[in-house]
């Protein structure tokens, strides 16, 4: 009866149906908004324990910065003399102005957090090997524009949060050898912290780096295909290829821009995925992704509902505030640039460069060479802390391990002139107000 | 077509081509960068006034709008930069133990500037001063002088 209702329905309202797997596929591909997706899809790839969906949800914090950011454009003013008003005035006088800023505040934080453990979750599982390789220098890329675009958004609220952070960061910058003063001097756009920094760091913030990182982020999603899906899809996949099969489907063909050769492999109408194997992306992917983006917004939602975007009193560059505090993400860099200048007898090597500089240049250079000298055996790719690659992964989770303990040692031990102190205990002193 | 009676010249043409337009991107580009550095800065002066020397007491004076620290012994006056060479956070002067903290990542600094603790590598700049003509102390904070240093008012 069902069935039958069904056809009805089907024949009242479409003028074609697809009747055979390759007309369904061919029906996703040469849709506008279907395109993106490969026409079939892996059901492995939808496991939530695997891949936990960092990757989407980064992409749909991102989407929701975009959305809040253009709005939030139309009543920030980027000067020194009314960006401080203006952010008050979004977050006490626009209606509902406070939930977009703080929507805005927590996407930013939850979205540096996913795309980090995001690319843990691609080496635990050994995802960057052969073919991805290029996909994950892709990644660090994506992983800086995201550090920052945080990093020029803390400016533009022009408090002194934003000022404070923005001095010990742009001084970490000077601590670079050679180019050092100079970079700092272009970043600042003069000497000290004005309005030809707040103008700079406002257009790299709204303009640069967000057209960087779509960009990127349309390269990475196009090359995750080309690379052949999902590595978890890796042992199905080897087991059921057969390059005749793909050669014998018509159907559109294209590589990008024309400039890679070669065909990518799920445009092809149906992809590796046989006959009578996988799933269609539409509705299957489609649903799930509809399922992630509102977790990810419900969640951001209830955030802002929580707890709101903090904002001090207005920059002051005579008073430092007691302790001064980077974002969360940058404390662990904080602390090492606070702990770590040498004194080798009458020669000193400040902190700022082998804590601002040099540490995390040898962990983004070993992120980026690792690829190629990692011998491990390829048939553990797609698969959560292999026996095989136990070492590598052991040593990244020792350095993802310290990295957390010292980020919370800055958020949660350290007090007054960077003394530490116990969550606990009181500070002898508390924070100087104006 | 019939082959080039010319195929060198031909090459050549192409590679002339080719080549001014790369020619012309990085010189554009070139000039993008150079933009990006500014020939002028609306910026206060580095040599400004901080008063007149019978203003001061006896010992150490902050001058916040200029983050700077103005030191009396008698008729001898020094200035010191209140700029932490570590990351440019301010320092604050501590009466009770003769010493300059630093807010941001703990430094400390002696009386006379000498960074003795935390992170600084460097000691605390000192900067030259003279006296205007209308008997204002004028400090030039584009410049630095000794620890030693130190300005006679008579």
């Amino acid at each position: 009866m069902r069935a039958k209702l069904n056809r009805l329905w089907r024949r009242a309202t479409w003028s074609w149906s697809p009747a055979s797997e390759r007309e369904a596929s061919t029906a996703i591909v040469e849709n506008l908004w279907l395109h993106w997706f490969p026409a079939k899809v892996a059901e492995e790839s939808f496991s939530w324990s695997y891949s936990l969906w960092l990757g989407t949800i980064s992409a749909f914090l991102f989407l929701i910065l975009i959305v809040t950011g253009i709005l939030l454009m139309f009543f920030y003013v980027p000067s020194t003399q009314l960006a401080y008003w203006s952010i008050k005035d979004i977050h006490y006088v626009v209606g509902f102005g406070w939930l977009l800023r703080n929507q805005h505040r927590w996407a930013a934080h939850l979205m540096v957090l996913a795309v980090f453990l995001h690319m843990l979750r691609v080496f635990f599982t050994g995802a960057y090997r052969a073919q991805r390789s290029t996909n994950w220098l892709v990644g660090i890329v994506l992983l800086l524009v995201t550090l920052f675009l945080s990093f020029t958004g803390y400016l533009l609220p022009w408090d002194q949060l934003a000022f404070w952070a923005v001095t010990v960061g742009t001084n970490i910058a000077k601590e670079a050898p050679v180019v050092g003063s100079a970079l700092q001097f272009v970043l600042l756009g003069g000497t000290e912290i004005g309005q030809s920094t707040l103008v700079r760091f406002y257009v790299l913030h709204v303009v640069v780096l967000p057209a960087a990182a779509l960009v990127l982020f349309a390269y990475h999603m196009w090359r995750v295909r080309r690379d052949g899906g999902m590595a978890v899809t890796d042992p199905a996949a080897a087991v059921v290829a057969t390059p005749q099969d793909a050669a014998s489907v018509g159907g559109k063909t294209y590589s990008l821009f024309g400039v890679t050769p070669g065909t990518s492999l799920e445009t092809r109408a149906a992809g590796p995925i046989p006959d009578g194997t996988g799933v269609f992306s539409a509705p299957h992917m489609l649903r799930r992704l509809m399922l992630v983006f509102l977790a990810v917004f419900t969640v951001t939602i209830v955030l802002s509902l929580i707890s709101g975007a903090p904002l001090e009193e207005p920059a002051n560059a005579t008073l430092t505030p007691n302790p001064a505090k980077a974002p969360w993400y940058f404390l662990w860099l904080q602390e090492l640039v606070a702990i770590t200048t040498l004194r080798l007898g009458g020669f000193t090597l400040s902190g700022g460069l082998i804590g601002g500089i040099l540490v995390p240049g040898v962990l983004l250079m070993a992120g980026v060479l690792w690829p190629f000298f990692d011998r491990s055996p390829l048939h553990t790719v797609g698969r959560w802390f292999p026996r095989e690659r136990r070492l590598q992964n052991g040593v990244l989770c020792v350095i993802a391990l310290i990295m957390l303990v010292l980020v919370l040692i800055g958020m949660l031990m350290r007090g007054p002139y960077w003394q530490l102190y116990w969550p606990w205990q009181a500070w002898p002193e508390m924070p100087r107000r104006l | 077509m019939s082959p080039s009676p010319e195929p060198e010249r031909r090459r050549f043409l192409q590679w002339i081509g080719q080549w001014s337009v790369v020619a012309t991107v990085l010189t554009q580009f070139a000039g993008v960068v150079r933009a990006f550095v500014p020939r002028v800065l609306y910026e206060p002066s580095k040599k400004f006034k901080v008063g007149k020397p019978g203003e001061y007491p006896e010992g150490v004076t902050f001058v916040p709008m200029h983050r700077l620290f103005v030191i009396r012994e008698r008729n001898q006056f020094h200035v010191i930069s209140a700029t932490c060479t570590h990351l440019g956070c301010c320092v604050e002067w501590k009466a009770k133990t003769d010493e300059f903290d630093c807010p941001c990542h703990g430094s400390k600094f002696k009386a006379d500037g000498t960074a003795f603790a935390g992170p600084a590598p460097r000691s605390l700049s000192l900067h030259p001063l003279s006296v205007s003509g209308d008997g204002f102390l004028v400090v030039d904070s584009g410049k630095s002088v000794p620890a030693n240093y130190r300005f006679a008012v008579a």
